[in-house]
């Protein structure tokens, strides 16, 4: 009964997996070679095909190779489902570069497609023909890209900027002036999202091709704000990029600010880590920042950490203190005051990469007293996903250790959330101990206090460490701390047996680092702290501990007047434990009898001296080959001192002199400070991968030298620059009535081209700046703006102008790329009407038209209906013998007439 | 850029792998990275971003998913993240969440969003509404669709209005028959309070949530009546920056649909709505717990879904804990969780029992932390009112309505 119950259930449930799973793919991806896939590629049915290239995706997806289907794949790119030819497309692009020979079958497809009136079918075709990878279409790919630049749509022009990496990754030498000139093209385009990809083009390509940035500047800074979020990341990098090269940086910014007035803190090499109490004794603006941090950064930032930190070590550093000719100011610079200007809203982004980028720009751009603003957008970021907070977190790290004094007051947003991940946990930790001032150190204590209880033992252990920090830079607390790390020792080694409890361990060794830490930044009044250490070290198990306090009695031997009183007692207790300790213990025990024995007085020499034979003894049988290298090492050294092989003493004399001023430096020379320079001082771009990882990863490159970019003002504009201004504008024109420019501004330049005297031979002349160019007499420049609306009107039309075009656009010419590039200008003209002939351009010529030839001309009246329409002169020619009947001229949106019509029949 | 996408599945194996350039990323990668973060841990798990001896890795997981990306060059790292993170939205959002299953189940939408979201390693549509009118997200007609009659495409024909348009996230002219806007203020409780009773931190985390269905192109403003006490926030891309610089009111053409407008943070709150108060005592072997909740200051509306959860310390080898009102369970993972519900009127709830430690250790050294739940409907405690929305047209019919919740954020009590 029960059984029987039982299965029902299990079948009830089994049905309602399958109900619920009925329509999805569940079943092809579960089984996708249960039917024979090959015939159903051929099937004449569309769900069939579709069914079949799923479960190809299927297999894909599961890891399996099924490129022996790709020429009955390749057939199906002529479907007319668009699903089908999704999928095709999917399929394609993972195998084409293996089955080049089949692949190549499809590219009349995708050619046939990139004339395809719908937008989404030509992007489709776009992006699988550029995403296909083979040398051979590479020059039809490009001509692809060069005219789907200029398509009417957005999304297409978008799709045309992400193909330009794709192509430029062939590496094809001959394409590549090409490829920029497509990237200029696109950067100069009036919508955001267009300009976005352009941007990713633009960093993947070309990075340092300035004069592309240059012709566009000003326009790029104020699209920035509309541009997509993945585009701003990108071209704010760009633009930062962009005024670095041209101007250098900035002298009140933080990177420099502090450069001419503290060039004594940059010579003192041995005090490369300034803390911020040094600083304050200094004086001045600077006891915020950590002055030599600070340059360090700023030349990583410019030249790379790897070739900076290789050349300072042998380099004077003054000398490549920054030229002050590299160097701008904001209140001068109308292109930095921009840029700080279109970067500082993107602070409250929702994307955090933008934030971080703006962030950024400020950091290094923004005069000193702005550079706080971008501090709360960066700890608000510590708010978003954990994977995010991690990358925030690492970049703030370096804000704070060259400008703790930023971070400083909000010392509460740094403290630990039981959620956080371990590397949130140790970052935020390091982040606490940098930023601690004398007026918030009680209140971090406390939260240490709390973290030292977590049952994570790693991280406590990191706290203990992180105390130790505290307590080196700020000199007013290491009693209270000393006093609780040494409470916590005494706890742990009491706390039973460590090794059972994870972790335990670390924690105990890092008190101990960390009261080791303390007392070397002042031993003197801290000896009884060390003779504390020293009695406890037989209720300390650990190793590494151990290991320390006995390095601690070595160094610290003479200090104080009761220290060198206990040695005899502790060496003789060292060498009776000598036998049962770990071997880094042991070979402290030895370095540390060697330091005593050298620095003992008369009346414990001859005790200490037995000891130290004893122990090498020992050692010189030990199990681990290091402890008995350690001994003969020690054996050969110390027979000075040792003094118990009596033989060929005086012969041998100098050698022995030299061997005690060995000893001398190796044992009895006094602890230096010990500050390196340690990996986490290299310093990249801010958000950048490089500074994650810590290493420059391929393709990083630190800003351009300041002033690199040189561009000649045009301050003379001569006519012969005007001249080619114009003759780039009467290309343009030119070329609109072939490719149907899809701007409608462009409509009305054309008449000033044929209006202006001007040659139109100058085709391959290059475009040159026409937004700086200075009102000319007949023809007035200025930026205009497109509603959406407007937009639309024009695209349609251009759509179809566009769409007429197919068999031209193949032989283009660089020029007729470039000629796009002016296009956002409006161009109003003067009174001119009176002396210009329109140009006429062919709609429709005698071969086509069975002898009809229709002409249109744009004429130069503003129209009556609306200033935003365009007068259209249309000309029909009867060019046949026989009469035409019925000429209708119909405009297919009637809905929204743009064309004001004058038609004028001259049939003859 | 990014090379490469791989979904992983919380075993390890890889349900998905989409190539995005032409430098190919063989799927051994997944292999070593899952062997690392076996032996590595957790602290593996929870590294974004990785140095693998080839590639670079950024991993993001979302209920048990790895979002495994592979680049080789220099790239943003925060972009790939946040794409990673974008992408697992919008499959929770289609698939209405990532599971194995899930994603197994409906792996072509996934193939086809991917390729819509990203294009050689760069995002192209990311856009949710434009999605939505790209691929039909998989519903239960679209399904009994295909099973009829066999056929049925869930990738549109045509290309999105809003795909080319200055404003991407809002689809040209919906048409709605009654207008409605709904604005909800959701605010998360950020606060720790230290071994000694205190409180260290107390702040409000708050999103302004958004669900629009309005008709044509309409033009929002939306006002405080307390800006000043923002202190950080965050804003949606409609968002104006001018009129909030200048005087601080959001102004915005909004999207279509639920939406997240901005978020936002109030720091420096004084109180809570609730307390607690743990005490534990241990000796010789044995600890005794008690704990109590109770309300502090009571916001006027009713507290809800009390909850308070603990991991029991690794040394802990037994526990016996009982309360007198709500349930209490201790999972094998030795995470305790207290369901209080409401607080009663008349008894103080109170947590109470012994945990036995193991053998060898007399007293406790290692303390939990207590992770407070709640929710309080009706309410905003940062006390961020909204002072108006209007419309710069008004359509026929509209309704606007607002609502407000706060619910515990990362609510610690350390003990």
């Amino acid at each position: 009964m029960f059984n029987q119950f039982g299965s029902t259930s299990e079948t009830l449930s089994k049905a309602s997996a399958v109900v619920l799973r009925i329509g999805t793919d569940a079943h092809l991806y579960d089984d996708p070679e249960d039917v024979n896939i090959a015939p159903l590629l051929d099937s004449k049915f569309e769900s069939e095909k579709c069914e079949a290239l799923k479960r190809l995706l299927a297999l894909i997806a599961q890891g399996f190779d099924v490129s022996n289907f790709f020429p009955q794949v390749v057939k199906n790119v002529a479907s007319q489902s668009s699903e089908v030819k999704k999928l095709v497309y999917l399929y394609l692009l993972q195998y084409a570069e293996k089955r080049p020979n089949e692949a190549l079958l499809s590219i009349n497809y995708f050619q046939k497609d990139l004339g395809d009136p719908n937008p989404l079918v030509r992007a489709w075709a776009l992006r699988t023909m550029a995403g296909i990878r083979l040398h051979v279409i590479a020059p039809l790919a490009l001509a692809a890209v060069s005219k789907c630049a200029r398509d009417p749509a957005v999304y297409v022009r978008k799709c045309a900027a992400n193909a330009l990496p794709k192509l430029h990754d062939l590496r094809l030498e001959e394409h590549a002036p090409a490829i920029e000139e497509i990237v200029g093209i696109l950067l100069n385009d009036h919508s955001p999202g267009v300009v976005g990809a352009a941007a990713a083009a633009f960093t993947s390509i070309c990075p340092n091709n300035f004069e592309l940035i240059r012709k566009n500047y000003k326009k790029l800074c104020q699209i920035l704000p509309d541009v997509e979020e993945w585009g701003q990341i990108l071209l704010i990098g760009t633009l930062l990029r962009y005024v670095v090269a041209r101007h250098g940086l900035v002298r009140e910014s933080l990177m420099l600010s502090l450069h001419g007035m503290d060039s004594n803190g940059f010579c003192e090499k041995d005090a490369l880590v300034r803390d911020l109490t040094l600083d304050k004794e200094d004086g001045g603006k600077s006891d915020s920042f950590d002055v030599n941090l600070v340059n360090v950064v700023s030349k990583c930032y410019i030249e790379g950490p790897d070739e900076y930190l290789s050349r300072s070590s042998c380099l004077d550093p003054v000398t490549s203190a920054f030229d002050s000719k590299e160097t701008t100011s904001v209140a001068h610079n109308e292109d930095v005051k921009i840029l700080l200007q279109c970067t500082s809203p993107l602070l409250w982004s929702n994307n955090s990469a933008v934030v971080l980028a703006a962030a950024g720009v400020q950091w290094i751009m923004a005069p000193l007293e702005d550079v706080k603003k971008i501090v709360k957008p960066l700890l608000f970021l510590l708010r978003s996903s954990s994977a995010s907070k991690y990358v925030v977190l690492c970049n703030i790290l370096v804000f704070a250790k060259a400008a703790p004094s930023l971070f400083a007051p909000h010392f509460e947003n740094f403290f630990i959330c039981s959620s956080d991940a371990y590397q949130v946990k140790a970052h935020k930790l390091e982040m606490l101990s940098l930023v601690a001032t004398t007026s918030s150190i009680s209140s971090i204590l406390r939260e240490f206090e709390d973290y030292i209880k977590d049952p994570d033992r790693r991280f406590a252990a990191d706290t203990i460490a992180a105390i130790g920090l505290c307590a080196r830079r700020l000199p007013t607390i290491p009693t209270t701390c000393l006093d609780g790390l040494l409470a916590l020792v005494r706890q742990e080694s009491f706390a039973g047996d460590p090794e059972s409890v994870d972790g335990e361990e670390g924690v105990l060794v890092q008190a101990v680092m960390s009261i080791q830490t303390i007392i070397e930044r002042d031993p003197d009044s801290h000896d009884k702290v060390i003779i504390q250490l020293f009695r406890s070290l037989d209720s300390i198990k650990v190793a590494a501990a151990r290991a320390t306090i006995i390095w601690m009695v070595g160094v610290y031997c003479s200090l104080g007047p009761i220290i060198p009183r206990m040695l005899t007692t502790l060496t003789k207790y060292l060498a009776w434990s000598f036998k049962s300790e770990a071997s880094e213990t042991k070979l402290q025990i030895l370095n540390t009898t060697a330091k005593v024995l050298i620095s003992a007085k008369v009346d414990d020499f001859q005790m200490l001296k037995r000891i130290m034979v004893y122990m090498l003894e020992l050692g010189e049988c030990d199990l681990s080959y290091d402890i008995r290298d350690r001994t003969r090492f020690l054996k050969k050294l110390l027979p000075c001192k040792l003094a118990s092989h009596e033989a060929t003493e005086d012969s041998v004399a100098s050698q022995e002199n030299i061997a005690v001023h060995v000893v001398e430096h190796v044992f009895g020379s006094k602890l230096k400070p010990f500050l390196p320079l340690g990996l986490n001082d290299r310093f990249y771009l801010p958000g950048s991968l490089s500074q994650i990882v810590l290493h420059a990863a391929p393709g990083y490159e630190p800003l351009p030298k300041p002033c690199s970019f040189v561009f000649e003002e045009h301050d003379q504009l001569s006519d012969s620059d005007r001249q080619r201004d114009a003759g780039a504008v009467l290309d343009r024109s030119q070329e609109s009535s072939e490719t149907g420019d899809e701007d409608g501004s462009s409509d009305y330049d054309s008449e000033s081209s044929v209006g202006s005297e001007f040659s139109s031979d100058d085709n391959e002349r290059k475009v040159s700046n026409d937004a700086s160019d200075p009102a000319a007499p007949l023809i007035q420049i200025s930026d205009t703006s497109v509603s959406a609306d407007q937009e639309e009107l024009r695209s349609r039309r251009a759509l179809d102008l566009w769409l007429d075009d197919q068999p031209s656009t193949s032989n283009q010419t660089p020029s007729a790329v470039n000629s796009n590039q002016s296009s956002y200008a409006k161009i109003s003209i003067g009174d001119i009407g009176s002396r210009v002939k329109p140009k006429c351009y062919s709609l429709l010529d005698p071969g086509n038209g069975s002898g009809l030839k229709v002409d249109y001309a744009f004429l130069s009246e503003v129209s009556i209906v609306s200033p935003l329409h365009v007068c259209v002169e249309v000309l029909f020619e009867n060019s046949s013998g026989e009469p035409i009947l019925d000429v209708n001229l119909e405009d297919e949106e009637s809905m929204k007439c743009i064309l004001q019509q004058c038609a004028n029949t001259n049939s003859t | 850029m990014l090379q490469c996408i791989f979904l992983l599945s919380d075993s390890g194996e890889v349900m998905l792998e989409k190539q995005l350039t032409g430098h190919r990323v063989d799927r051994s990668i997944c292999a070593w990275f899952w062997d690392q973060s076996l032996s590595q841990g957790d602290s593996f798990k929870s590294l974004p971003v990785i140095a693998s001896p080839t590639h670079y890795l950024f991993q993001i997981v979302r209920d048990g998913i790895t979002f495994l990306a592979c680049s080789q060059v220099e790239m943003p790292p925060l972009m790939a993240i946040e794409f990673l993170c974008r992408v697992a939205d919008v499959l929770s959002d289609y698939l209405g969440g990532v599971n194995e299953d899930l994603i197994k189940d409906n792996f072509i939408i996934v193939y086809e969003l991917l390729d819509e979201m990203i294009d050689n390693g760069f995002p192209l549509t990311t856009e949710p509404s434009i999605l939505r009118e790209m691929i039909a997200p998989p519903n239960l007609v679209s399904k009994m669709l295909s099973v009829v009659t066999g056929n049925a495409s869930n990738v549109s024909d045509t290309l999105p209005s809003g795909a080319g348009s200055c404003v991407p996230w809002r689809p040209t002219d919906p048409k709605y028959s009654s207008n409605e806007v709904y604005v909800d203020l959701v605010e998360e409780m950020d606060a720790i309070v230290n071994r000694d009773g205190e409180l260290v931190k107390c702040e409000i985390y708050g999103e302004v949530q958004m669900n629009s269905q309005l008709t044509g192109f309409p033009d929002l403003t939306l006002s405080f009546a307390n800006p000043s006490i923002l202190e950080d926030m965050r804003f949606h891309p409609c968002v104006r920056f001018r009129p909030w610089e200048s005087h601080q009111v959001l102004s915005f053409v909004p999207p279509d649909g639920e939406f997240k407008l901005m978020s936002y943070r109030v720091k420096k709150l004084k109180n809570t709505p609730v307390y607690v108060k743990p005490q534990i005592t241990s000796d010789s072997g044995t600890c005794r717990v008690s704990v109590l909740v109770g309300i502090r200051s009571d916001p006027g509306k009713a507290i809800e879904s009390i909850t308070l959860s603990f991991q029991l310390p690794h040394c802990v080898s037994s526990a016996d804990l009982s309360s007198n009102h709500g349930t209490v369970t201790i999972l094998s993972n030795k995470t305790c969780t207290w369901t209080i519900g409401r607080i009663p009127k008349d008894k103080t709830p109170c947590l109470s029992g012994t945990l036995a430690l193991e053998t060898g250790l007399e007293r406790l050294h290692v303390f939990p932390t207590f992770k407070l739940g709640f929710k309080i409907m009706g309410i905003a405690l940062s006390g961020l009112r909204i002072e108006k929305l209007d419309l710069q047209t008004l359509p026929p019919r509209l309704y606007k309505g607002f609502r407000a919740q706060t619910r515990a954020g990362e609510f610690d009590v350390r003990l």
